[in-house]
């Protein structure tokens, strides 16, 4: 159940028609809808810029920021069917210059996974089902850090721009869809057959 | 049992919704700050008309106790707007207000300043001009707002309010 909105992934097509049809409402001059756009897309920005290892305080900015470049160059945005790559581009970029300008950095892990990661996991607990959240997330926090913010970001991003995911985990682009591929085969193992 | 990738990665997202989650006031925030954006210079600067500390409810002999209130007026040159901050006690306060003549509003409460402009709170006058904020921050703080106008016509200018205290 998507309790903090309908979430992003390749599940989530309504997520992408509602940004697409939102933003091009907003450019034939329906103001409000500008705010619906905000509110699909802000919370999908929000997990891709923590993907990059900022932490939440300035993610929030990064966020804010976002969407002042939208708002201030949205002409430049000539497809609404690009919107939600433009803007999840355009926040990593905003992320990336924030983290060179104030090494703010952290890898997610130090500050979420540790405080939140269950402190056992036993072999019962492998096997119970995915809706267990508690079991998922112990799971992910045994992947590769970069196999946690590469599934994070295609669990979230609507239609992802490999090439910008690529330069934001430092992969040459040809290699995120065989990454992908093993850290969700990596994650089943971790998972113990359950999914 | 297998599960797609598509339904993993749902799972996935979820997970990181619930254990990362987007602060709450997220969107919140990020309005606020494209609602004032490049408008700071052109906000026409209510001044303070009548401040006027008051109890409610005493008047008909009921209970004192949740009922101090505090009324602001503030006038600009086209628009008026009262408010009232009500103590609920316990430090529960609540601020309502009135844009006169009434006009649909945008507003936002927060502190003075761009800085703090993403923990802004917002609310809509409808269309007799009544907002209200239940929960209202504490502290110093401003009103901004903004009349909701379609696209192309002519509204009145954006105020703000100097601050005062909540």
């Amino acid at each position: 159940m998507a309790t903090h909105g309908a979430p992003g992934g390749p599940t989530s097509s309504a997520l992408y028609d509602a940004a697409t049809d939102a933003f091009r409402r907003w450019r034939t001059g329906e103001d409000a809808a500008l705010d619906e756009l905000v509110r699909v897309m802000s919370p999908v920005l929000w997990h891709v810029v923590r993907a990059t290892g900022l932490d939440r305080e300035a993610t929030e900015d990064v966020v804010q920021n976002t969407w002042l470049t939208l708002v201030r160059s949205g002409d430049s945005v000539r497809d609404a069917q690009a919107i939600t790559r433009w803007l999840c581009t355009a926040a990593r970029r905003e992320a990336w210059r924030v983290s060179k300008a104030a090494t703010r950095t952290r890898p997610v892990e130090d500050d979420v996974l540790a405080a939140r990661m269950p402190t056992e996991s036993s072999p019962e607990s492998e096997v119970v089902t995915l809706d267990d959240k508690a079991v998922l997330w112990a799971a992910m926090t045994r992947l590769p850090e970069r196999c946690q913010r590469l599934l994070r970001i295609v669990a979230w991003e609507p239609r992802p721009d490999y090439s910008s995911v690529a330069d934001t985990l430092g992969m040459p682009i040809g290699s995120i869809g065989p990454t992908r591929r093993r850290c969700l085969d990596k994650l089943r193992i971790e998972l113990g057959g359950a999914a | 049992m297998t599960r797609s990738d598509d339904a993993l990665l749902h799972a996935v997202a979820d997970v990181y919704a619930e254990w990362d989650p987007a602060p709450a006031d997220l969107v919140d925030g990020v309005l606020a700050r494209l609602a004032v954006r490049d408008l700071e210079a052109e906000f026409e600067l209510f001044t303070l008309v009548q401040n006027v500390d008051t109890g409610i409810g005493t008047r008909h002999g009921e209970a004192a106790e949740t009922s101090a209130s505090v009324a602001l007026e503030f006038a600009g040159s086209t628009y008026r707007v009262l408010v009232r901050i009500t103590d609920l006690g316990e430090g529960d306060r609540r601020l309502d207000g009135w844009v006169v003549p009434a006009f649909s509003m945008r507003v936002f409460l927060g502190p003075p300043g761009d800085a703090l402009a993403h923990t802004r709170q917002s609310a809509y006058a409808d269309r007799e001009g009544r907002f209200e904020f239940p929960a209202p921050m504490h502290g110093e703080v401003r009103l901004w707002l903004l009349p909701q106008v379609a696209s192309g016509d002519d509204g009145p200018p954006p105020f703000v309010t100097p601050p005062f205290l909540i």
